[in-house]
């Protein structure tokens, strides 16, 4: 799976952010959706949508999306809702730690040394308050600490602050 | 120290007896009791003693207030007590004139006019009453309502606990004097008076402050008529407790220059973020000009591992436990610039999770007690 989608959207996302959007869209991909879900659950987003090139008009819990056919697959957008907090946007950086040409992937040792703060495999520790790191792992991608929790490893994705 | 003589919980957290009992009764319904009672057998006093410490963590107030006084700038104003009357309303202004008039005639009558009273002395003229001050009290004092038993003040427009210390109001060639006398020794030459006037601090206060000047250097503005030389200053000033500031002056002379900088240091002092008032939350980095800081949080008892500038900066702010990296440029006045910037912007971790949905919990104070 490529990722070159990733590094666009983590740059979109820090633009978006820094012009204070609320909502945004990026490309319809299952590892897109995963992350971004996994983004939302760790409270980053306030929502994921997905629909066409226009935003869906109400993201509120009712909300049906349209299903996915093979005529609309190609028109589909993942449409995200961004927060502020304190005049200030809750996901201000976002920065891949694997790259399209050099992948990283880490077991659970090492990424239990990296939650608490310590380097490992050229990998910097979460050391900023409340900064996440996206691992993924055969289980859909997660936050690094619940990694830990669950006792998986995985190829991390990107850190987000 | 205090472990081992401390009281019994029984002791700090009573029943309540009977005759608080059924002062309650009277107030509340007998469902109510009951869940008193319950709920006093079902909390134990020796946990509530553990467990009920004064708060120290960040957001708690800095002070213990047991809210007997009011403070202006907090409260909101008290109403009225008692039932409302409905048979209030506002006097006409023939009603307020003879009141007011009332007023001042009792003054008048109490201070008879001298037989030799000279107009043109200005002496005299101080000692005629009704005075100003007079005029003041009179808008605090004469009602302004009518009741049904009588005239009423009605509720104040200024806030509560404004106080009605009308005397400083007039003029009074005593209190000037008196002023002059108390001029300290410790700042004979009046740099820190402006100071305490604006602020409200007092000497003590200034002199408790760690304040230091880091960095002074000589500029130059180059005119047709040559350059001209000045000094520039950069002091920084703390209260060893949490709060730290950062003066700069320019001037031509080397002492008055340092004051301006102490002055302008006391004045920008701001609270400065800090975990268990000891050290820094997580690592901040922040970069003025070419100047890159990176300041790190580290455990207890680890001091202050960070070059001078830094040090002095956080020994001021009172921050125990503080590593730092200068990576690129060290100039000194970017430095410290850079630092400050660093510890304003940290993020706090409530915030944080706020802003995210979040529970966080801090675990460090959840275990023994939290008194860690």
């Amino acid at each position: 799976m490529s990722l070159v989608h990733l590094a666009n959207v983590c740059s979109h996302l820090q633009n978006a952010s820094k012009a204070r959007l609320g909502l945004t869209s990026i490309p319809s991909t299952n590892q897109l959706l995963t992350l971004s879900l996994a983004l939302q659950s760790s409270g980053f987003l306030s929502s994921v949508t997905r629909a066409g090139l226009t935003p869906p008009l109400n993201t509120n819990i009712t909300y049906e999306p349209e299903p996915v056919t093979q005529e609309n697959v190609s028109s589909r957008r993942l449409w995200l809702g961004l927060k502020y907090w304190d005049n200030r946007p809750v996901l201000s950086e976002m920065s891949m730690v694997s790259k399209p040409t050099k992948r990283v992937w880490m077991d659970v040792e090492s990424l239990g040394r990296i939650v608490r703060g310590r380097e490992a495999g050229f990998v910097r520790g979460l050391t900023r308050p409340g900064e996440c790191l996206f691992v993924s792992t055969d289980r859909g991608v997660m936050e690094a600490r619940e990694c830990v929790e669950k006792r998986v490893g995985g190829m991390l994705l990107c850190r987000v602050l | 120290m205090g472990l081992v003589s401390k009281p019994p919980a029984r002791d700090l957290f009573k029943r309540y007896d009977a005759e608080e009992k059924a002062a309650l009764a009277k107030r509340y319904t007998p469902e109510h009791m009951e869940a008193i009672e319950a709920a006093e057998e079902a909390i134990d006093p020796d946990d509530l003693n553990e467990r009920g410490v004064i708060r120290s963590d960040w957001g708690s107030l800095n002070y213990l207030d047991d809210f007997s006084q009011m403070q202006p700038t907090i409260d909101k104003r008290i109403k009225r007590e008692g039932p409302v009357d409905p048979k209030e309303r506002l006097m006409t202004p023939e009603e307020y004139a003879q009141h007011h008039k009332d007023y001042f005639m009792k003054i008048m009558d109490e201070n008879d006019v001298p037989v030799d009273f000279d107009r043109d002395d200005p002496e005299q003229l101080k000692k005629l009453r009704p005075n100003r001050l007079d005029e003041f009290k009179s808008w605090d004092e004469v009602p302004d309502m009518i009741g049904s038993n009588g005239p009423l003040k009605s509720e104040s427009m200024l806030a509560p606990g404004v106080p009605r210390d009308f005397e400083s109001a007039v003029d009074d060639p005593e209190n000037a004097r008196k002023a002059e006398e108390d001029e300290d020794p410790r700042d004979p030459d009046g740099r820190y008076a402006l100071l305490m006037k604006q602020t409200g601090l007092t000497m003590d206060e200034i002199g408790s402050y760690k304040i230091k000047v880091l960095v002074h250097h000589r500029v130059v503005n180059q005119t047709r008529l040559g350059k001209i030389q000045s000094q520039y200053i950069l002091a920084i000033a703390g209260n060893g407790n949490g709060r730290l500031g950062l003066g700069q002056a320019k001037g031509q002379e080397m002492e008055d220059t340092q004051a301006n900088a102490r002055i302008q240091a006391i004045r920008n002092m701001q609270p400065v973020p800090r975990y268990e008032e000891r050290t820094i939350f997580g690592e901040v980095e922040a970069k003025v000009s070419a100047v890159e800081v990176k300041l790190m949080s580290r455990p207890p008892g680890f001091g202050l591992r960070c070059q001078h500038l830094i040090f002095e900066m956080a020994r001021a702010a009172g921050i125990q436990d503080l590593a730092a990296r200068v990576p690129r440029s060290r100039n000194k006045m970017n430095t410290v610039k850079a630092a400050y910037e660093a510890l304003m912007k940290q993020r706090i971790p409530d915030e944080i999770a706020r802003g995210r949905g979040k529970k966080l919990v801090d675990v460090r104070k959840v275990y023994y007690g939290g008194r860690v």
